[in-house]
């Protein structure tokens, strides 16, 4: 996959969520809920998990 | 697809200097031809973009700059090898740094950013960057100019150019909008625009409830500085894991344009907001100027490029614009440019740019080795410049010595025979009296009419003299000597 020339920002890539109405309001809520999961989740359970999004993103 | 139009060869070609971040495309200057360089991907995402609907529909309405596409030879190879395809764009008769821009400019230019993408984005397009360096103007007609920036997008992703709008075109009108503040300055002082964690100093205590300043400012910085050390590529794939959609950047696209929108700045009364019947001429006076002016320009042929330095409400620029192609209003004072901008922008006039500049600190060269956008000296390559009622301003309230004055006006001319319109307030005006009781006395001496005939002789031929029926004001046109 061709990445951007540009450094977006990461926290300028999250405020998209934020601000983009309901459904964007429900991707932010799905993040930071999978964010809050995966701080209670226990370390030997990852492996048997969704594929976690760093994965995904290797397309 | 419209196929390649043939071009003639041998015309030397150089990379214009602003134009080198994004790889996948460079902008050079043959004559007065632009053209861009692309690179295979770029290229494809070319033929993809000319097949869409919308684009063909910018392109026709003016909102994105005339392009097609020329025989890929015409650029030269380079490290990169040769070109996959190259472009021919629509020449801007004068380029302009956003931060030369009034309010108004500046909202219009990002409201066109936005509406070309929610253009775009439906028809699975977006723009790489969002920075107001991809827009120029037109006359009063703001216009996109980065055609190498749109590439398809990919699903589930944010827009990448969000922070870049903040940075150069949000941040600057809530600065001016809410607080009153002036935002070119600080749009000179740096190119990629204001940070975000400048803005959120500024917007301390209630004035975070300023529309718009919570989430672009606040929750913005935020979450830059939570996220500082995690990488785009992991924030998109989480992103596209909790579906994130097109709908939500089109949803983002919406409430920018709701909030730009609502942006206002009122221009506050100046002192040079009412100069025209506050500066003392009669109205002989006036007519005489006019005529001398309008005769002046109307040797200077149709295609002549004109620049009014001090334009104050326009009225000048708008007699030059009777005979010439195209005509840059300079004025100083923000409040006024933007008033005579929103009458030119009513009007549809495609032919007179105005400008806001402080002309004893005209914009230098930033960017990258300071030349990555070119100062305004070295952009003025003027067939006409107009100087009314200026050198006094310079000489006598700024400390400017007349000999470097006239040196500075003949240097944005383009060479010579092209012409210098200027006007020389004598000492006893009532205009320049004012002026010099505000220094110490004998401080400006050499202020006298035989000195700067002297000077003025020194660069230009002069033409024709006038003095007006007031008695102490006299008009010269000169033409620049080999």
């Amino acid at each position: 996959m061709v990445l951007a020339y540009l450094d977006a920002g990461s926290g300028s890539l999250i405020v998209q969520a934020l601000v983009g109405g309901a459904a964007g309001a429900a991707v932010a809520a799905k993040l930071y809920w999978r964010r809050l999961a995966a701080r209670f989740r226990r370390p030997q359970e990852s492996g048997t998990e969704a594929p976690s999004p760093q994965t995904t993103d290797r397309t | 697809m419209t196929p390649p139009v043939p071009y003639p060869q041998n015309t030397a070609v150089r990379a214009e200097p602003g134009s080198f971040r994004d790889p996948a495309n460079r902008v050079f200057h043959a004559g007065d031809d632009v053209l861009r360089g692309l690179r295979e991907q770029a290229a494809q995402d070319w033929r993809a973009l000319a097949a869409t609907d919308f684009f063909p529909s910018l392109l026709a309405a003016g909102k994105v700059c005339g392009t097609e596409q020329v025989a890929p030879d015409l650029v030269p190879a380079d490290d990169g090898g040769p070109w996959a395809a190259v472009l021919r764009h629509e020449r801007i008769p004068f380029v302009s740094h956003p931060a030369e821009w009034s309010f108004a400019m500046l909202r219009d230019a990002a409201l066109l950013h936005l509406e070309i993408l929610t253009e775009a984005v439906p028809a699975g397009f977006t723009t790489k960057d969002g920075s107001a360096w991809n827009l120029q103007f037109r006359g009063a007609e703001p216009v996109f100019i980065d055609v190498g920036s749109f590439e398809p997008a990919r699903e589930g992703e944010p827009w990448a150019g969000y922070r870049q709008f903040c940075q150069t075109l949000l941040y600057p009108l809530l600065l001016q909008a809410h607080l009153g503040v002036d935002f070119q300055p600080w749009l000179r002082a740096r190119v990629d625009g204001i940070e975000p964690h400048q803005m959120r100093r500024l917007f301390r205590g209630v004035r975070r409830w300023r529309s718009g300043v919570l989430t672009h400012v606040h929750l913005h910085d935020s979450l830059a500085n939570r996220h500082a050390t995690t990488t785009g590529r992991e924030v998109r794939g989480q992103l596209r894991h909790a579906g994130f959609s097109r709908e939500v950047v089109l949803a983002t696209i919406r409430s920018l344009t709701r909030l730009v929108r609502r942006l206002d700045w009122q221009p506050p009364a100046t002192g040079w907001s009412d100069y025209q019947s506050t500066c003392g001429y009669s109205t002989a006076d006036r007519i005489g100027k006019e005529r001398f002016v309008d005769a002046a320009v109307a040797d200077a042929g149709r295609s002549a490029l004109v620049l009014d330095l001090g334009a104050n409400d326009g009225t000048y620029s708008r007699i030059a614009a009777r005979h010439a192609g195209y005509v840059v209003a300079v004025e100083h004072d923000a409040a006024v440019v933007d008033r005579l901008y929103r009458r030119l922008r009513g009007e549809g006039e495609r032919r007179i740019l105005p400008l806001v500049m402080d002309l004893a600190d005209p914009t230098p060269g930033v960017g990258w080795r300071s030349t990555e956008r070119a100062g305004f000296v070295t952009r003025s390559r003027a067939d006409v410049v107009l100087a009314l009622a200026l050198v006094h301003h310079l000489a006598i309230a700024r400390n400017v010595p007349l000999a470097l004055v006239v040196d500075w006006l003949v240097d944005l001319l383009a060479g010579a025979g092209a012409r210098l319109v200027v006007e020389f307030v004598h000492p006893e005006d009532p205009m320049a009296q004012r002026l010099i009781d505000n220094k110490p006395a004998g401080l400006h001496a050499e202020y006298r009419r035989d000195v700067f005939e002297r000077l003025l002789g020194r660069r230009c031929v002069i033409q024709q003299r006038r003095e007006l029926p007031c008695g102490t004001r006299t008009l010269y046109l000169g033409t620049v000597r080999d």
